[in-house]
């Protein structure tokens, strides 16, 4: 239509009259996005990432009181009627939501979902529809058409919903294109895939694509410029390689800092006695889900064999779906194997009854991903570390006793025992976590992807902390994760999982520096690097199948 | 503000019956059971404020005191059908399997009979008197808590904090009694303060019928009962006092309970 920018964001203030006061979620914002470009939007929570979104799609709560101007193609948003806002939701700027599963309708198949828009915004008719739909769904990278046309929402893949979810945006043919947190719950291969999706949609086609992440590193890899928001501010603003290379603001270096570098050499080995019993033996272990009620049995395991020796971090890296948690919830006897040898500190996992299962919960704790979904909402903080204890039959003040001292560890002090989970932060709820845990002195601690829920600063600290545990050689640790820089950075040796299977197992030396599988390759191939270039590598994936 | 106004007008309804209830003695010299030979079937005076009936009972102390009686038994047995419901579900719900399919099986058999006929069963089986009302009215509601509990129990069950409380060593009992149950309870907290209003009208109804409290007893379906052959020849005072006050009783913990009902939806909308 012209040729200023797509969108043009000035002096932008969103505040909001809350029960006590007001919260000043955006403080004079002013950002641009022209055509073909991509721009990153990072930040943590609560720094006003999402607002600024609802800002640019006009759905911003309907108290919110605004001053400045969210100009698209040249028209504000904020004085839009209802009319015109509805037009330009969808044909203007079109929203992408976090969580692509959850956001698609649960009830309709994607065909369904697709005719909907195309009839409604685009009157189209059922050749139209047919041929649109389809159109659509290879523009976003999807080859087996009738596969996905005819699913339902829960029978995509996280990676293929988050396409569903893009296409469905790309319906209305939008100029401008918002990408709310895209990758969150993806791992690093489909995080590369939807990534290079976006870019291609910016440069190939000349929409405007505004990327909201936390994470600075993924949106290094795809953006033209980044923006930094902080509390409502941009408190930086640049070319990508600008940003990266030279930050100007402290928040900038601080979020640049908390990113695991893949790169970085490695510390020097030393080598620890393995002379020892290993804590946990598994031998050829199948771990088989039975079908019931219309649900098809699932094979999860496929005979795993590992050995955990105490003193050591073993991480257990892997795509969603791979087996990794439900090798994780076995270690805590959640999960019984369906086939061959397994054993924590010296308990059979296979056969338990109550006296072994008290003895295994003494021997393995869990530290979970939902640091505040692991919390009772009904119960103090001082009730969650202690229940550990009641099982070894101590008093209430040699519980408190040791609650205290195990919480003070995790860099927490003796206020927070009276506390609720919901007056904890995230990183606060995951220390809690962690003080559970250690409180009974397990010979086996495992993390499950203990940092995946937190913002990128906190989760620098409550890895510094658990590399801090790590040091405790009376302990062995497993880490299951998707993030390859966090296990490369203090785990002792890796353990690969593909699709139930341990694929590749060795030092971290060994399998960072010369994987062996070509599944591992593409898994460090598809790692997010500061100043990394992202590398479009679709065959990689096709390979490992085989 | 609206649904605040209701609850606290609810709130009000309810509190003014439990506290003349509470304080019956002291706003009448009769007794409820006291008979007057010179005053049979009269109108309200100075002296019976409510008129008498046809015992020559005074019927404002036998009103006063029917409180004591309909609400104190509507909230026992209501409490007692929570508690029995609620280890039902939270047993079978949190267990599953084969006790769940059985359980849940029988207390549907018994749900698909209308409450009140069934009711009626198990108060000719058990024969009248106020205890035996009590368990008719509990026993009759326990299936619809035990079933409110268990959907609960089955989401709960599957919650994080659940397995972390699992992997913390303490017995099914304890994760079930410490964890799953107190988060369970989200809808029984609503729905009890309605369901007393509901059991004050089978307690009245039943004793109406006559399989509840004997006689003499001050009770308000009784004295409905009672009075239904006065209201012919216009003597209204022995029915309608007793019929508004279980009408104000049934209004005040509907809106009660639809209130509590608004703030926890709005709770976790939010």
């Amino acid at each position: 239509m012209s040729a200023g920018p797509l969108l043009d964001v000035r002096g932008l203030d969103v505040r909001i009259p809350v029960r006590d006061g007001t919260v000043h979620a955006l403080r004079g914002v002013d950002l641009r996005v022209e055509p073909g470009e991509v721009v990153g939007l990072v930040g943590e929570s609560g720094g006003g990432k999402s607002m600024l979104a609802s800002a640019v799609i006009g759905m911003l709560p309907a108290n919110a009181v605004t001053q400045g101007e969210v100009l698209f193609r040249g028209a504000d948003v904020l004085t839009m009627t209802r009319e015109e806002l509805l037009h330009h939701r969808g044909h203007g700027a079109a929203m992408c939501f976090q969580h692509a599963r959850a956001a698609l309708e649960p009830m309709r198949q994607v065909r369904k979902q697709l005719a909907d828009r195309l009839r409604a915004h685009r009157h189209l008719g059922g050749q139209g529809v047919h041929d649109e739909s389809r159109r659509l769904l290879t523009e976003v990278g999807i080859t087996d058409l009738d596969r996905v046309l005819a699913a339902f929402p829960h029978e995509l893949s996280g990676g293929m919903a988050q396409r569903v979810m893009i296409a469905l945006a790309l319906a209305c043919a939008p100029g401008l294109l918002l990408a709310d947190e895209p990758t969150t719950g993806l791992d690093v291969t489909l995080t590369a895939d939807v990534l290079g999706l976006l870019r291609r949609l910016a440069t190939e086609e000349g929409r405007g694509v505004l990327l909201i992440s936390h994470d600075i590193a993924a949106a290094a890899l795809v953006c033209d410029r980044i923006v930094v928001l902080r509390a409502g501010e941009v408190v930086e603003m640049g070319p990508t390689r600008q940003v990266i290379d030279t930050p100007r603001d402290d928040y900038t270096r601080e979020l640049l800092a908390a990113v695991p570098d893949i790169d970085r050499p490695l510390p020097p080995v030393d080598h620890r006695s393995t002379a020892a019993a290993p804590v946990v033996t598994l031998q050829d272990v199948h771990v088989h889900y039975r079908a019931r009620f219309g649900r098809t049995g699932h094979h999860a395991l496929r005979g795993v064999s590992l050995e955990v020796h105490a003193g050591t971090t073993v991480g257990i890296v892997g795509e969603s779906g791979s087996g990794k948690t439900t090798l994780a919830r076995m270690l805590l006897g959640l999960v019984a194997p369906s086939a061959g040898r397994a054993s924590v500190a010296g308990t059979d996992l296979s056969r338990l009854d109550r006296a072994s299962r008290r003895r295994l919960s003494r021997s393995v704790q869990m530290v979970f991903q939902d640091p505040l979904g692991a919390l009772d909402p009904r119960r103090t903080v001082l009730d969650a570390i202690t229940e550990p204890l009641i099982p070894l039959g101590l008093s209430n003040a040699e519980r408190q006793e040791r609650a205290t001292a195990v919480l003070r560890r995790t860099g927490l002090d003796d206020r927070f025992l009276s506390r609720y989970p919901h007056q904890l932060s995230g990183g606060q709820a995951q220390r809690v976590g962690i003080a559970r845990a250690l409180v009974a002195d397990p010979d086996l601690l495992v993390f499950d992807e203990p940092t995946s829920a937190l913002d990128v600063t906190v989760q620098a600290q409550i890895l510094d902390l658990i590399r801090d545990l790590a040091a405790d050689t009376a302990r062995a640790q497993v880490f299951v994760s998707h993030d390859l820089a966090t296990v490369r950075s203090f785990c002792d040796r890796v353990v690969v999982v593909y699709l139930g299977e341990i694929v590749e197992e060795g030092t971290v030396a060994e399998v960072f520096e010369s994987p062996r599988h070509a599944y591992t390759k593409s898994l460090l191939a598809a790692a997010p690097r500061l100043g990394g270039r992202l590398v479009d590598n679709p065959t990689a994936r096709e390979e490992t199948t085989s | 503000m609206a649904p605040g106004v209701l609850t606290w007008t609810g709130a009000v309804l309810v509190a003014a019956v439990a506290i003349l209830a509470l304080a019956a003695p002291l706003l009448t010299s009769w007794g409820p059971e006291d008979i007057d030979p010179t005053a049979i079937r009269q109108g309200p005076s100075s002296e019976h404020l409510l008129g008498t009936d046809l015992n020559g009972m005074d019927v404002w102390s036998r009103l006063l005191h029917a409180a004591r009686i309909d609400l104190g038994l509507a909230i026992i047995s209501v409490a007692v059908a929570v508690a029995v419901g609620a280890a039902i579900g939270a047993l079978t719900g949190y267990v599953g399997g084969w006790l769940d399919a059985l359980v849940m099986r029988i207390l549907e058999i018994t749900q698909s009979f209308p409450t009140f006929i069934l009711a009626l069963a198990v108060a000719v089986v058990l024969g009248p008197g106020a205890v035996n009302l009590g368990i008719v009215v509990a026993t009759v509601a326990v299936p619809s808590y035990a079933r409110l509990v268990r959907t609960e129990v089955r989401t709960v069950r599957e919650l994080g904090y659940v397995d972390a409380a699992r992997t913390s060593g303490i017995s099914n009992l304890a994760v079930l009694w410490r964890h799953v149950l107190p988060n369970s309870l989200t809808a029984v907290r609503v729905v009890a303060p309605l369901n007393v209003g509901w059991a004050m009208l089978a307690l009245a109804g039943l004793s109406f019928l006559g399989f509840g409290v004997p006689v003499p007893q001050p009770e308000w379906g009784v004295m409905i009962s009672e009075g239904t052959s006065d209201i012919v020849a216009g003597r209204w005072w022995t029915t309608v006092p007793p019929g508004l006050a279980l009408v104000i009783c049934v209004l005040g913990f509907s809106l009660l309970g639809e209130g509590l009902q608004e703030r926890e939806t709005r709770r976790r909308s939010r």
